[in-house]
């Protein structure tokens, strides 16, 4: 059943890329614990604007997980508290009346702050320009069903697919590696027959692509694996080593 | 006016053929002195940004998000459907296009709709070979599943997350085209005005949406695929950022729209719960697959679910038509919902939503074959309500969540602009008056990765075109109307704010112009908008300045012309005056409640032409021609 | 070899050169505790255990430059990923929370890590840098542990040991890429249990011979 509570938000303000940010309280009464975060930002917002102050800037498009465009980090959580949730489907009856809440825009070397909440996450993009992908052209593929592929290895394939892009394991890294984000995608491709003849090359290339972006580096901490929204597996980072070191040892082309 | 839909001559299963074969073609080496200009990167623009590309074109590509991955697209969850027939059911390519028209309601071009059966089976093969990870069963083969509207297993799926994967598909094939240098990506710009040079459409300018600069882009074609429009009900399962804006500004620029006024609202959604509530939850129609819809028999019923017995259950949607059952068509299923909670047998707090229960799978299949199936589903439906549909059944309600209308484009993919070409969602052409499940994604992938691509070859190809550079006095002119809207805008200094204009034009559409219509609350909603808009524009507040990144900035332009375009949905939709596929006007029903087509005066593409602000548009309308397929009610019993 | 230098550069490269030289030391140090189990066995096994170590000649000498070879790498790289690490945030979390994934071994790798430098370095001078002539191995560390404040040191550096193997072992695995679902939790087990053999089985020492010698 719905109800409302009185919050204090802390959000961190930032004018610019070069500017100096700092974080400012707000109060936030009334919220009814059915709102997720979002829309209790939205809620503020409107009350910010018609008090002729500006609104609060933050990234979300599909409001459902699968986007990957939300994410903040609440109270020290990427995401917020809540396992296996994106910033959008946090709901607010997790919190509880009178909870202080703080929220911060991701913070990494390589996702510089646009505006307040939002950052910009265009070095994926590079990376996946590097070699996310299996280079077939438009028209000339085999029938869908001529190589049959193993249901576990398509589930795991899968698995690893459904990164939704959301920067929540650079920010929730103590080292702001995004090793997550790059095992998951070389682990779908590598592991389908299709993306295996380009294993080696897109390996090394999204790793040199990454670690040009300025990412810090992976220490194995795992905070990636708790703080994504997609239960992206850690596995998936031993895939990335393993192809990695199998690519420079054997690939001729290394 | 004359619309001329350019269908090629000969049998409708050559037609394709033919033209392919009669079409002119760019040779390879001139290829890359076009500039192409796409907007829009969810399956249409990603895919035809992508082919095009290969094909040698110089192509530049636009969003308004941060990445092209983060389309609306990403959102389908369903499945893609095609003829493949894999399940050995008796499907066939014919099949899939009569299916697609019948479920259309016999309001869709045939010649456009069996190229789309045609070529789906290609963007299977192709989705795969790019390491979409479809499901497969044990063999190691793709999986089928079957989806509303049809009695064939024809829908491919990607968990609950297909449109994520095709859409993930389409953009790792453009970022690797912007790898090799041939697609420029312009994220994080939002296209405010089609620029036309001599009667053709030769750029965009669009608005940098982190320093808020204009700026222009010229090009030899420009492709528009900016998705639906079914965010003017504020309340939809799109994403926040759909919106008109491309198309009306085409619209305004000359090009036609057509059949504005055909929404479809997705029966299996979850109900709304609060005035606050920014957008409506889609859970895949898939569902239905498993679960059973009821209502309680006795009206206000307010027992908790399980305590209902069996018998004192109406399962209104298997009594009422036996053969297809849960799985009837999207519209019967929603107005079927409608008028259960009309008739006080809405179940929850606000008494507007219908069980749909998964006791009998789950005691049928077991826990893990469902979870298997909907685990995704089930787990986002726990996070948004709170509740355990392994437990309860979930409550569903219908949203909009589809828009069949879109400009008008010919056989080729071409709007009346020559030179503007509109695919996807953004166009009208495939789906009639309601679109089945899973064929988005599947029109989508169609229009950009096998038919744009040779459409546009042959326009090119037909004539020489001077370059345009972007201080033409074209593009001069359009920049600057779009700075001066956006001051605008910025100068009202009213006192509410953009969304609550928004919500309120919602609340009027989704009374008068939603599931079910009638021509006098059609006519009251016109002028309800009328009043609206005009209050917009004295009374809005938007804060922050133009040459910064402002959200509230974008969307008011967005519901600006949201505010304009309503009254063209309304206005078609009081032009139809006949029922058809998810245009229910209350006066034409037959007596099971189901849309009634008048095929002698209606069996037309409804077109309109804008004439100036303030004024009615023009009307004009294509006649749909039916040569293969016979014109019947459309019965789901 | 431009490969060889490439492939060491990379992110992934540098954490291989930790994770082998890190397997390195774990086998090091199951060689050095063994060897130095013989302390429970009296002054005269554990001299004879030294004397034994001596005869092999050259042999220890290219060992020890081997360890010595090691050590560069492992510290090196491990300051340089510390560094970079440091520096891929420039602005820092006002409010931080660990998620759940990790452990106080791999939140304090680093510190743990330079710890363990200096108390190598010590260790060295303590007992391999020492003068021993007229002096058996057994009368140096006897000595060294009669002072408390000495065991108390020991004792500190070899829980920070554990500590910093706790998640080195299984960290390593992961870096090489040797994970798997069946095996993972077994390799993470065997690296809790490896801490504390190393944990106890080093710390007991200087507390053995402690009480054993006052
Ligand atoms: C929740 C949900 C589930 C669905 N499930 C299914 C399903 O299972 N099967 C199925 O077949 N269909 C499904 N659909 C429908 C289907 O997803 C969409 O119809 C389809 O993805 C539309 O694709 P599109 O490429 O035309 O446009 P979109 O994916 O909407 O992309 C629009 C693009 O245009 C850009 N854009 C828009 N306006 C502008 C502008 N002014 N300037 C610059 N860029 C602009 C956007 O940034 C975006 O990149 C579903 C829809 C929803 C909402
Ligand atoms: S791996 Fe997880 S946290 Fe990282 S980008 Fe993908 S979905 Fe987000
Ligand atoms: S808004 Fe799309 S994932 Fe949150």
């Amino acid at each position: 059943m719905s109800k409302t509570i009185n919050l204090t938000l802390k959000v961190w303000r930032q004018e610019g890329p070069e500017k100096k940010g700092r974080l400012e309280t707000y109060p936030a009464k009334e919220i009814s614990t059915d709102m997720s975060f979002l829309e209790m930002i939205d809620v503020i917002n409107d009350r910010l604007t018609l008090d002729g102050k500006e609104p609060i800037a933050f990234d979300h498009d599909c409001r459902e997980g699968i986007c990957g465009m939300c994410g903040a980090v609440v109270n020290g959580h990427a995401h917020g508290p809540e396992k296996g949730t994106t910033l959008c489907q946090l709901h607010m009856r997790h919190f509880s009346d009178g909870d202080t809440i703080v929220v911060e825009p991701w913070r990494a070397r390589a996702f510089k702050v646009i505006k307040d909440l939002v950052v910009d996450r265009s070095a994926f993009d590079e990376i996946i320009r590097a070699g996310g992908y299996i280079s077939a052209n438009t028209g000339g593929a085999p029938d869908g069903n001529a190589i049959p592929i193993p249901k576990e290895v398509a589930d795991t394939a899968m698995d690893a697919a459904a990164c939704i892009g959301c920067g929540a394991c650079v920010a929730a890294c103590p080292n702001a590696s995004a090793m997550l984000f790059v095992g998951a995608k070389v682990s779908h491709l590598g592991l389908l027959p299709q993306g295996r003849p380009e294993a080696a090359r897109r390996v090394q290339s999204m790793v040199d692509r990454m670690d040009e972006l300025g990412f810090g580096n992976c220490t194995n901490e795992a905070e990636c694996e708790a703080a994504c929204p997609k239960e992206i597996s850690i596995t998936n980072i031993a895939r990335l080593n393993r192809e990695f070191l199998k690519a420079k040892l054997f690939s001729p082309h290394s | 006016m004359e619309l001329n839909a350019n269908i090629p001559s000969g049998p409708l299963a050559e037609k394709w053929d033919r033209y392919r074969f009669e079409r002119k073609l760019v040779s390879p080496a001139n290829k890359r002195k076009y500039d192409i200009i796409v907007v829009g990167t969810g399956l249409a623009g990603a895919s035809a940004s992508a082919t095009l590309a290969e094909l040698g074109y110089a192509v530049k590509t636009f969003c308004i998000q941060d990445s092209p991955r983060r389309a609306h697209s990403i959102a389908a969850q369903g499945g893609i459907n095609a003829a493949k027939n894999y399940a050995n059911d008796g499907d066939s390519i014919w099949r899939l296009f009569y299916d697609t028209i019948k479920g259309g309601d016999f309001r869709a071009r045939e010649a456009n709709v069996y190229r789309l059966a045609q070529v789906s089976n290609e963007i299977i093969d192709q989705a795969v070979a790019q390491g979409i990870p479809f499901a497969r069963d044990y063999g190691g083969l793709l999986a089928n599943r079957s989806f509303g509207g049809a009695q064939v297993s024809r829908t491919f799926y990607a968990r609950g997350q297909t449109g994520q994967q095709l859409l993930l598909g389409a953009y790792s094939a453009l970022m690797r085209q912007a790898a090799a240098g041939k697609v420029t990506i312009v994220p994080r710009r939002e296209m405010l005005d089609l620029v036309l040079v001599n009667g053709r459409a030769r750029g965009i300018v669009v608005r940098n949406l982190i320093t808020g600069e204009v700026e222009n882009h010229s090009a030899h074609a420009v492709v528009l695929c900016t998705g639906g429009y079914g965010n003017v009900y504020f309340l939809s399962t799109n994403a926040m950022a759909s919106n008109v804006t491309a198309c009306y500004r085409a619209y305004k620029r000359g090009a036609v729209f057509a059949n504005p006024c055909y929404t479809q609202i997705h029966p299996t959604c979850i109900p709304v719960h609060g005035d606050y509530q920014s957008k409506l939850t889609l859970m895949s129609e898939s569902l239905r697959n498993d679960g059973r819809v009821w209502v309680p028999k006795k009206p206000g019923d307010k027992r908790p679910p399980r305590e209902i017995p069996e018998e004192e259950r109406d399962y209104y949607l298997e009594n009422k038509y036996p053969s297809f059952g849960n799985l009837v068509p999207r519209d019967v299923a929603s107005r079927n919902a409608k008028e259960q909670c009309d008739m006080g047998k809405g179940v929850g707090e606000t008494g507007r939503a219908v069980y749909l229960d998964f006791e009998d799978a789950i005691r049928r299949d077991g826990k893990d074959v469902i979870a298997q199936k909907y685990g995704n589903l089930f787990q986002m439906y726990e996070k948004i309500t709170g509740e355990n549909p392994y437990e309860t059944p979930m409550m569903i309600y219908p949203a909009v969540h589809y828009t069949m209308g879109g400009l008008w484009v010919d056989y080729n993919l071409m709007s009346t602009i020559p030179g503007l070409f509109v695919l996807g969602e953004a166009n009208f052409s495939d789906h009639g008056a309601n679109r089945l499940g899973a064929s988005a994604l599947m029109q989508g992938l169609a229009d950009g990765y096998f038919v744009l691509p040779y459409t546009i070859g042959g326009y090119l190809a037909a004539e020489s075109f001077p370059d345009v550079p972007v201080d033409h006095p074209a593009f001069k002119e359009a920049a600057r109307d779009v700075q001066a809207r956006v001051e605008r805008f910025l100068a009202v200094g009213g006192k509410r704010t953009v969304d609550d204009f928004h919500r309120e034009l919602g609340h009027i559409m989704w009374e008068h112009c939603g599931m079910a219509r009638t021509n006098e609350g059609l006519n009251k909603a016109k002028g309800m908008i009328q009043a609206l808009r005009g209050e917009f524009w004295e009374n809005v507040k938007v804060p922050g300045s133009e040459r910064d990144f402002n959200q509230s900035l974008e969307r008011a332009g967005r519901v600006a012309d949201f505010l304009e375009f309503g009254e063209l949905m309304i206005t078609d939709a009081l032009a139809r005056q006949e029922s058809c596929g998810c245009h229910l006007n209350e006066a034409y029903q037959t007596e099971e409640n189901e849309a009634k087509r008048d095929d002698e005066n209606f069996c037309h593409v409804a077109c309109w032409e804008y004439a100036g602000d303030d004024k009615e548009p023009v009307f004009h309308k294509e006649p749909l021609v039916f040569e293969n397929v016979e014109l019947t009610q459309r019965s789901y019993k | 070899m431009n490969w060889v230098v490439n492939a060491l550069k990379a992110a992934i490269g540098k954490k291989l050169m930790m994770a082998v030289t890190g397997l390195a030391f774990c086998g090091f140090l199951t060689v050095h505790l063994i060897g130095n189990l013989t302390l429970y066995g009296g002054r005269d096994l554990f001299n004879s255990y030294a004397e034994h170590l001596h005869s092999l000649g050259p042999l220890v000498t290219v060992f020890e430059l081997v360890l010595l070879a090691l050590a560069i790498v492992h510290v090196l790289v491990g300051l340089t990923l510390f560094y970079e690490n440091w520096r891929a945030r420039p602005v820092r979390y006002c409010m931080n929370k660990w998620a759940g994934g990790r452990t106080i071994g791999s939140a304090t790798m680093p510190y743990t890590g330079l710890i363990l430098l200096a108390f190598v370095i010590l260790h060295l001078m303590n007992f391999h840098f020492v003068d021993k002539t007229g002096r058996t191995i057994f009368e140096i560390v006897a000595g060294a542990f009669a002072q408390p404040w000495y065991v108390a040191v020991y004792v500190v550096a070899v829980i920070a040991g554990a500590i910093h193997v706790s998640h080195g072992f299984w960290s390593a695995f992961q870096t090489v890429g040797a994970s798997h679902p069946k095996y993972m939790p077994l390799i993470r087990g065997v690296g809790i249990l490896f801490s504390l053999i190393v944990g106890i089985g080093f710390g007991a020492i200087p507390i053995y011979v402690y009480v054993a010698v006052t």
